[in-house]
């Protein structure tokens, strides 16, 4: 069972995103008002602002943050066609009584034309590496020669998607037998385009990235897209928010042989599909084990979903927004039985369909 | 710019400092009507009085601003600014006499036409040069202005001071901005440089546009509403040297396209959840997309509502914390990987120490796993009487191999065959047909038979007695035991290995249905199996079933069970896993370590990793530099002796010997000692032990 907290965002705006740091910590929110708001989470387990303020000139549509190795930083990303790269300053100049804290821009990257619509950091072990998408449809990488200055950033990588990019996700495996891979979703309306997500594979021999994999299925604009984090895994899995919630599985098929440079190949497997939000689908979330899989859509509701052990996929929870449950929902430990499950299900489909019922009555 | 009232007048600026009109009714070639080349530098802006028809405004880089009576040949009046140049001069629509005139110096001033001498009120509107502004249709005090510093602003005029009230901050610098017609909140905007996009901005929202016009390659010069009355066209020209006519439903709503909400995922499985408020509070329907209401642009009601809808919105920022119960918080992983023991104790002890640590978090599958470890692979320490027994049957036991048994299963059936030379076909035949349909049929079989082993012989005889009705069920049983063990995987995401090993006579006899088994029952049970045919088995005889165990936990996104096994087990599995899977887990379990702050653990398992590419993480980017206490001069890194002052570096400052281990010292005045020592000194003093007189701190 979850336990709903409403926090007073004062956002003037609408939030676009929130973002958990890497210990869980620090929550950082993004809004159209044009400003960054940073959350810490007391010993109390309240979430205090600590940080707000204004980061771009236009809609903010995405804040990340790095790994904790890099210091505090955070990335953000806006409708003003830039991505900005911010740091916190530990010192005499944080206002202590009022817990506030201070944070200074480093960079600026102008190279996109249109608007910025998403900013990831690759993982760790590829160093402090920054990947922007954009309207117009390409993807940028970034990378930060010296780890220690975070204000010189040099572009590494152009891809060109062909299609406005609304989001990217990079794999997150640390293993030595997956080349850096970033997942690219598009938002772009016209369903004739198929293919809204793209997979970028990094070839060590060209030293480029190149399309590794493209999901011809996916023909609905695409809004979010998350890899699972790895965790040993030989396998990649990747979410994806369009008009429904699709969980995908990527088995890399060995290769014949090493000396072959051409990209990865894999199995793409649709392992689950849910429209239960009957409407778009605008995030995807994974828990840190990658047990879990929430998204949330125009329903205003969160979902949960949860795959057991023949990576059956079922709806564990849904969430709304204002913190009540919208039925018995419970996520309860792996000794949930039988009878229980199949009940939880049940109703599950039941509010489902009642849903459907009312989103009938609007037109549109 | 047009005359008003006449369609075929028209005047121009020049750079050159020249105001022109033209006629176009003229009828000879020559369509200009009067030159007045008054101002000196390059005028920025010509503007026909609204009521007033033979009378135009100019206003210069020169900093005048003129006024012409087209009857005349030269101008009426003259307005000095007194500052640098106009960039922009505007009628008002309210009063008569009043324009506005703004200038690149931040200013805007307001003038009556008939008193050249001074402006009737200044303010500062903008940083930079304020490059247009724009009366309200309607609102006729309302003023917008727009400026290099890319905002526009909304000011009203009516009162004593210019007051504003709305800021919209575009992303480029402003340089044309227009009221749209019929619509009291909404304006349109383009820019001069950067950006080819013109906007349409509801002020009360002034952050997301509400409509885009997208379609120019090159930057817009000039924008205008084609009709006063009509709020859906839209003319622009830019220096693509195109001309748009704009529909207003051919706009692009970038609202539309705008994410309204936002989900993340926290480490410690808590759910942070911003959603737009309108999505929250209707019952779960989407608004009908402004698509909708396209198609009937007449129904103004209709379109204001989605104006309305458009300038009020919030979001609503929530957390779901998972309560103490629930599943998917994340303190079992931390409790397990604080209390596992991975080396130190032996084997037997470390797996038995884990399983009840795992037992103990309610995790009974890999509690089971670590005893099945344990079984597996430890010696038989006890006596096996029954061996002897046993291996005089075990002799003929390739004879009865003939179907694909495992050798070992195989065995035991010989065990029991006298009893069960009937039921044995039965069994055949089921498990042949298991393997077809499952391809985990070769565990299968091997899952049963490890059962049946497990009885004695008196409980056989009893069973083949007593019950040889219920032993028809019982034979049946592989079939059934498939589902049932897809049963318990699904509810403990076991691996097959335990729910194989956990299936015991009793269960798949009578108590199907209980299919939770402790984790004590099958241990025991097995463990008398061990105790039968573990002489005769090869020691790496589980090794493949142990490998998959591992994969199954690591794919199932437990990787602390595959990488702590994996450290337990040592030498015994290591080979089996090829170095780069096992470098992938040390590296997933480490950072996930990290990200609770396990540093300790994270640590641990660094050291007791056997990969190179792991047990390196801890030896790099570490370097101490030490300098001698005495001297305070750097020292070599062998030895205790300071090379230049031959003296001891490290000694205690307590106990006067050298430190070889723990050395803690004071950062001020660098004396210190064994810990121990020194955390006994603080207790009486605050003063440094060396008796240096520094109030020593110890971070």
């Amino acid at each position: 069972m979850f336990v709903a907290k409403t926090i007073a965002a004062d956002h003037k705006d609408l939030i676009h995103d929130v973002s958990y740091d890497f210990h869980g910590r620090r929550m950082a929110t993004c809004s159209s008002d044009q400003s960054v708001k940073v959350w810490d989470k007391s010993d109390s387990g309240e979430w205090h602002c600590t940080a707000s303020w204004k980061t771009h000139s236009g809609s903010v549509w995405r804040v990340t943050w790095a790994h904790p190795e890099f210091g505090q930083v955070l990335a953000s990303c806006s409708f003003d066609r830039t991505a900005a790269v911010w740091e916190e300053i530990v010192g005499e100049s944080n206002d202590k009584q009022r817990g506030l804290s201070h944070w200074i821009k480093r960079t600026t990257l102008v190279d996109s034309r249109t608007s910025v619509t998403d900013v990831k950091f690759a993982p760790k072990h590829m160093g402090l590496v920054l990947a922007t998408c954009s309207a117009d449809g390409v993807v940028r990488i970034y990378e930060a020669p010296d780890v220690m200055n975070l204000s010189q950033w040099s572009l590494q990588h152009e891809i060109s998607c062909k299609l406005s990019c609304s989001c990217i996700s990079w794999n997150p495996s640390s293993s030595r037998a997956h080349s850096p891979m970033i997942a690219v979703g598009s938002d772009d309306s016209n369903v004739t385009y198929t293919g809204k997500v793209q997979i970028y594979e990094y070839n060590e021999n060209t030293r480029k990235y190149a399309k590794a994999e493209t999901l011809m299925t996916v023909t609905d604009p695409v809004h979010d897209i998350a890899f699972a984090p790895n965790l040993g895994r030989s396998f990649h899995v990747l979410a994806i928010a369009t008009k429904d919630v699709r969980i995908f599985k990527l088995v890399p098929l060995r290769r014949e042989s090493s000396t072959s440079s051409g990209p990865t190949k894999f199995e793409v497997q649709l392992m689950a599909q849910f429209d239960s939000h009957n409407s778009q689908v605008w995030r995807v979330s994974w828990n840190i084990t990658s047990t879990l899989l929430a998204s949330s859509g125009d329903d205003g509701c969160v979902r949960l979903w949860k795959a057991n052990y023949m990576d059956n996929w079922k709806c564990t929870g849904i969430l709304r927004g204002d913190g009540s449950p919208v039925n018995g929902s419970s996520i309860s430990s792996a000794a949930l039985n039988a009878a229980a499950a199949s009940g939880a299900q049940n109703s599950t489909v039941g509010a489902a369909s009642a849903g459907r019922k009312k989103t009938q009555l609007m037109p549109g | 710019m047009w005359h008003q009232a006449d369609d075929s007048l028209l005047a121009t600026a020049a750079t050159n400092g020249a105001v022109v009109t033209w006629n176009l009714s003229r009828p000879c070639r020559n369509k200009q009507e009067h030159l007045f080349a008054e101002h000196k530098r390059t005028v920025n802006k010509v503007c026909f009085h609204p009521s007033e028809a033979h009378m135009l405004l100019s206003g210069s880089q020169d900093g005048f601003m003129k006024y012409f009576d087209l009857r005349k040949k030269e101008s009426v009046s003259t307005f000095s600014g007194q500052s640098e140049s106009v960039r922009d001069v505007q009628f008002s629509t309210k009063d008569f006499f009043t324009f506005a005139a703004s200038f690149e110096n931040g200013n805007v001033q307001l003038w009556d036409i008939r008193r050249p001498d001074r402006y009737e009120r200044m303010f500062t509107a903008h940083t930079g040069p304020v490059f247009c502004c724009d009366w309200h249709p309607e609102d006729r005090g309302w003023l917008a202005t727009g400026g290099r510093d890319k905002m526009v602003k909304v000011w009203d005029m009516t009162t004593n001071r210019a007051k504003e009230i709305y800021c919209v901050q575009t992303i480029a610098s402003v340089a044309r901005v227009k009221w749209r017609p019929e619509r009291r909140w909404h304006l349109a905007t383009c820019s001069m440089m950067v950006d080819h996009n013109i906007y349409v901005w509801d002020v009360r929202r002034p952050y997301i546009p509400f409509a885009t016009f997208e379609e120019h390659k090159d930057v817009a010069t000039g924008i205008v509403w084609r009709n006063q009355h009509d709020p859906d066209v839209l003319l622009s020209g830019s220096k693509d040297s195109t001309l748009y006519q704009h529909m207003f439903n051919d706009a692009s709503r970038p609202e539309v396209r705008a994410n309204p909400e936002g989900l993340s995922f926290g480490l410690f499985g808590d759910l942070a959840f911003a959603a737009k408020e309108s999505l929250m509070a209707a019952e779960g329907g989407r608004k009908p997309c402004p698509g909708g209401d396209r198609r009937y642009p007449i129904f103004f009601f209709k379109k204001h509502d989605v104006m309305e809808r458009f300038a009020q919105v919030s979001s609503v920022l929530s957390v779901f914390e998972s309560d103490l119960d629930g599943g998917t918080r994340m303190d079992w992983f931390i409790e397990t990987a604080r209390r596992y023991q991975l080396s130190g104790r032996p084997f037997a002890e470390l797996c038995d120490h884990n399983a009840k640590v795992a037992k103990e978090l309610n995790r009974p599958q890999v509690s089971t796993t670590w005893t099945m470890l344990r079984i597996m692979y430890s010696d038989p320490g006890h006596p096996t009487p029954p061996a002897n027994h046993n291996m005089s049957k075990l002799g003929n036991m390739p004879l009865m191999n003939s179907f694909s048994l495992k050798d070992m299963s195989a065995a035991l059936n010989e065990r029991n065959k006298e009893n069960r030379q009937d039921n044995l076909h039965n069994l055949e035949t089921n498990l042949n047909n298991d393997e077809n349909e499952e391809t985990e049929g070769s565990d299968g079989q091997a899952e049963y038979l490890f059962g049946e082993a497990e009885l004695d012989d008196d409980d056989l005889y009893s069973i083949d007695h007593d019950n040889q009705a219920a032993e028809e069920t019982e034979f049946s049983l592989p079939q059934e035991a498939f589902p049932l063990r897809h049963e318990i995987v699904e509810h403990a995401t076991a691996p097959e290995l335990p729910a194989e090993k956990a299936e015991s006579p009793q269960a798949s006899g009578g108590e199907t249905e209980s299919v939770c088994l402790t984790p004590m029952e099958s241990f025991s049970l097995i463990s008398v199996s061990q105790l039968l045919f573990q002489p005769r088995l090869l020691p790496g005889f589980f090794n493949a079933i142990v490998k998959d165990t591992l994969a199954y936990y690591a794919e199932q996104g437990d990787v602390q069970m595959a990488v702590s096994a994996l450290i337990v087990l040592g030498e015994r599995i290591r080979k089996e896993i090829d170095e780069l899977t096992q470098e992938h887990w040390y590296m997933s379990y480490i950072d996930l370590l990290q990200r609770f702050e396990l540093w300790n653990v994270s640590n641990e398992v660094i050291k007791l990793s056997t990969c190179s590419a792991i047990t390196c993480l801890n030896q790099a980017s570490t370097t101490l530099h030490i300098n001698c206490s005495n001297c305070k001069r750097p020292m070599s890194n062998k030895g205790w002796i300071c090379d230049r002052c031959h003296q001891c570096a490290s000694v205690c400052a307590v106990c006067h010997h050298v430190v070889k281990g723990l050395f803690v010292w004071c950062q001020g005045c660098s004396h210190g000692g064994h810990l121990e020592h020194v955390m006994e000194w603080l207790k009486s003093s605050n003063h440094c032990p060396a008796g240096c007189g520094h109030l020593c701190e110890y971070a």
